[in-house]
This record gives C-alpha cells, structure tokens and sequence, in this order.
C-alpha cells in the first residue's frame, strides 16, 4: 500500500510530520479519509478528530480547532490553529493529554453533545494506546 | 585642562549611564529568547499557510479552478486606494529599527502618490505612530501598545476592518510593512503585499497537477474565511517577528551604548589622572620655590 506524507502544523510548532497511511479528517461538510495519491483537494475543517493511520498500522488522534487541509498527489498538508495529540508513554501523560484536549474542545464548542461526541472518541482512542 | 571635580563629575555620570544600558540590554537579553523562541515555532506554520493561499492564487489565476473569481486572488491593474498597515516599537533606544520601517513605508508612499493612488495608513506602535503624526501625515487608523504585547484578539480585530474593506471594493490592496527577526544580530525588513494575494511566482505552463478541487458547497464562503484567516495570521506573525526584532535590535543598540561608555570612563580616567598630576606638580612647584625664597 502506498503511503501519503502528512504534516500537520499548529502556530505553536509541528504536531505531526512524516508517513502515514491514511487520515481522517474532520471536513466542514462531513468527515473524509484520504488515501495515498488522492486527487488535489482544499477544503476547511472544523473542530473534530483526526485519525491519522500510521505505517505501523497504529492510529493516532489528534484533536484540531478551526483548520484547512490542501491535499495533492503528494501530499496532504494540515494547517490548524490549535491541536492536541493523544499520545505518550505513560498513563498520566495521556490522561495529561486528554485533560489538555477537553479545555481546547470546551473553548471552541459550547454545545455539549458535539464535546461530549468529540471527547468519547479520544477516550477511545487512549484506551487502545494503553 | 577641566577642573578635577568636573572631571570626576563626569565620570560618575557616564558611570550610570553605563549601568542604565547593561541593565536595557540584559532585559532585552531575557524578552528576545521569549519572542524568539515565539516567532520560530510559527515560521513553519506562517511559511505554509502563505503557500497553500499562494497555490490557490496561481491556480485562480491560470484558471484550473472551476470559475471562481474571488476579489483577494486576482491582480488589479490600476488600484485606487491602498492601505499600508506599519508595525514599529513603541519605545525607542533601538537602533535604526524604527527608522527603517518609517523609511520604507516613506518610500511606499511616494511610490503610490507618484501614481496617484489614495493611500490609508494605519499605524501600529507609538513611535511609528509619533512620526508620521509629527510630520503631519494623516493616519487613517492608529493603536498603540499592541506592538509590545502582540494579542491574537486584539489584532484581529485590528486587521478586520481591512479586509472587510478590501472585499467590498473599498480598497485594492494591503501592504504590511514590518522589521522581522533573522537572527540575533540582524533584522529583516518585509514589505508584503497580503491583499489580494501574489500569485507572480506561480507559472501556469508547470507540469499538470490535477485539477483543485474546492471542496465545499458554497466555494465563495470557504474562500473568503480562508482569506481572512491568512490574513489575520498573517498580522500576528507580522507583530511576534516584530517584537523579536524590536528586542534583538535594542539589545545591540544597548550593548554598543554600554561599550561606549566604557571607553568614555576610559579616556576620561586619563584626562583625570593628567590633570591630577598637573595638580601635584603645581603644587610642589610652589612648595620648592617658596622654600627657595625664604633661603
């Protein structure tokens, strides 16, 4: 399977630079993946999930606030303005992560179901990093 | 030769003064590694977003997008009205950092009005602001204190109005003049054309990519917050790389200040301790002739 190069870049650094095999991303007008070789696309994202498919196979969250992805046959470049990714080696790091990735979604969202969506997925995800 | 006590006045003097600009300079020591440390972590993501709006300009331009003619993309040939947003300290004793930003948006002005073109300044930081008021050069718009703790709100807000401006035809371009941070000893001056966005360096005979696609009901809408966006980033990075700058140029200035002032005490010293010895010999003249006298 081919693989996709994705960056994903926040005003406060890199969240995200290397291989991928796929992403999910959160589109304005509903979720989409992208696969390797996908066609040139802009669009803008809303706050949401990403899912990025790593070559290990292992998925990764990251959760975004307002961005815009530009994808072409290359590559898929994700500009956000604030990120949060579930990741670490330890238990409290990702708890860590997630309590950082529940007060970003609460600033941008004030309806409670679209956080409460937003925060069971990335629960979800840290309990399979566990 | 001066009098001793004058001599030594000045020495004390100048001693101060010296203590005042090692102390400016290590203040700006500390500021700098904190701004720096800011507006590196956003090059990455302001060098981005700048080519991702420039792709969609190139491509709007040689038309590989599906009849879309948004306002901020296309070149306009003969603009009427052009706003220059300037960002300089709003304190002094650094260097040429406010001159250079002043000089430059001098020599853009006289560029448009050579073409009569109505130009709006809007101004950001006290000094910048302080010039162009003392030369009686109209500001259309002006805020202090947003230079020297640069505020994502706040200059959003600021910037808004500009483009808002520049969507419903009131103007035909925006300038950002600002001095930008390259490293610790020198400053970079950036005059941008943010509106509509450049697209010159896109050639439109490249090898075929395939076709944008905009991926959104309404293309307009998405274009538009998009445009605003980039340009709003593109005022904040402007005002975090000014401060870099701002704090970089002034540790300089105040390190050359502090170096001056110690070859000052230096030479002063010598001229102390010349005219010192010129006392003492006087006086033991003095001494030796009135004993000879009185032989």
């Amino acid at each position: 399977m081919n693989k996709l190069k994705l960056e994903i870049l926040t005003p406060n650094g890199v969240i995200y630079n290397g291989n991928a095999l796929s992403v999910t991303l959160p589109g304005e007008e509903g979720e989409f993946g992208v696969l390797a070789e996908h066609s040139c696309l802009t669009t803008l994202l809303e706050a949401g999930v990403v899912d990025v498919e790593k070559e290990d196979k292992s998925v990764e969250s990251i959760l975004i606030s307002w961005g815009v992805v530009q994808v072409d046959e290359e590559k898929v470049i994700v500009l956000v303005e604030g990120a949060v990714a579930i990741r670490g080696e330890t238990e409290s790091a990702i708890s860590k992560a997630l309590e950082d990735a529940k007060k970003l979604i609460k600033s941008i969202k004030q309806d409670s179901s679209a956080i409460a969506t937003v925060m069971a997925k990335l629960e979800s995800a840290a309990q399979n990093l566990l | 030769m001066a009098n001793l006590k004058d001599i030594q006045r000045q020495i004390k003097s100048v001693t101060n003064t010296q203590k005042t600009t090692r102390a400016m300079k290590l203040v700006s020591t500390a500021k700098l590694r904190r701004a720096e440390e800011l507006a590196k972590r956003s090059r990455l993501y302001a060098a981005k977003m700048n080519q991702v709006i420039a792709e969609i300009a190139g491509r709007i331009k040689c038309n590989k997008i599906g009849g879309l003619d948004n306002r901020c993309f296309i070149e306009i040939e003969d603009p009427k009205t052009v706003d220059i947003v300037f960002v300089t300290a709003d304190k002094g004793l650094c260097g040429g950092f406010n001159i250079q930003t002043i000089k430059a948006v001098k020599k853009l002005l006289a560029e448009y009005k050579a073409k009569n073109v109505k130009v709006r300044l809007r101004g950001i930081g006290k000094k910048g602001i302080e010039f162009f008021k003392y030369n009686e050069v109209e500001l259309f718009d002006s805020v202090a204190n947003l230079s020297s703790n640069p505020d994502k709100n706040n200059s959003d807000d600021f910037i808004i109005s500009s483009i808002e401006d520049f969507k419903d035809g009131k103007i035909d371009a925006l300038h950002m003049v600002y001095n930008g941070y390259k490293n610790m000893i020198t400053q970079e001056l950036h005059v941008n054309k943010v509106l509509p966005v450049d697209s010159s360096q896109f050639k439109c005979d490249e090898p075929e990519k395939s076709m944008l696609e905009v991926e959104s009901q309404d293309e307009e809408k998405m274009l538009d917050s998009l445009v605003n966006r980039y340009v709003q980033y593109a005022m904040y990075y402007a005002l975090i790389d000014s401060v870099a700058a701002e704090h970089s140029a002034r540790m300089q200035a105040m390190d050359a200040a502090t170096n001056n002032a110690k070859d000052m005490v230096k030479s002063l010293n010598v001229q102390f301790n010349k005219a010192r010895q010129a006392a003492i010999t006087t006086e033991l003249i003095e001494i030796i002739s009135g004993v000879e006298s009185m032989k």
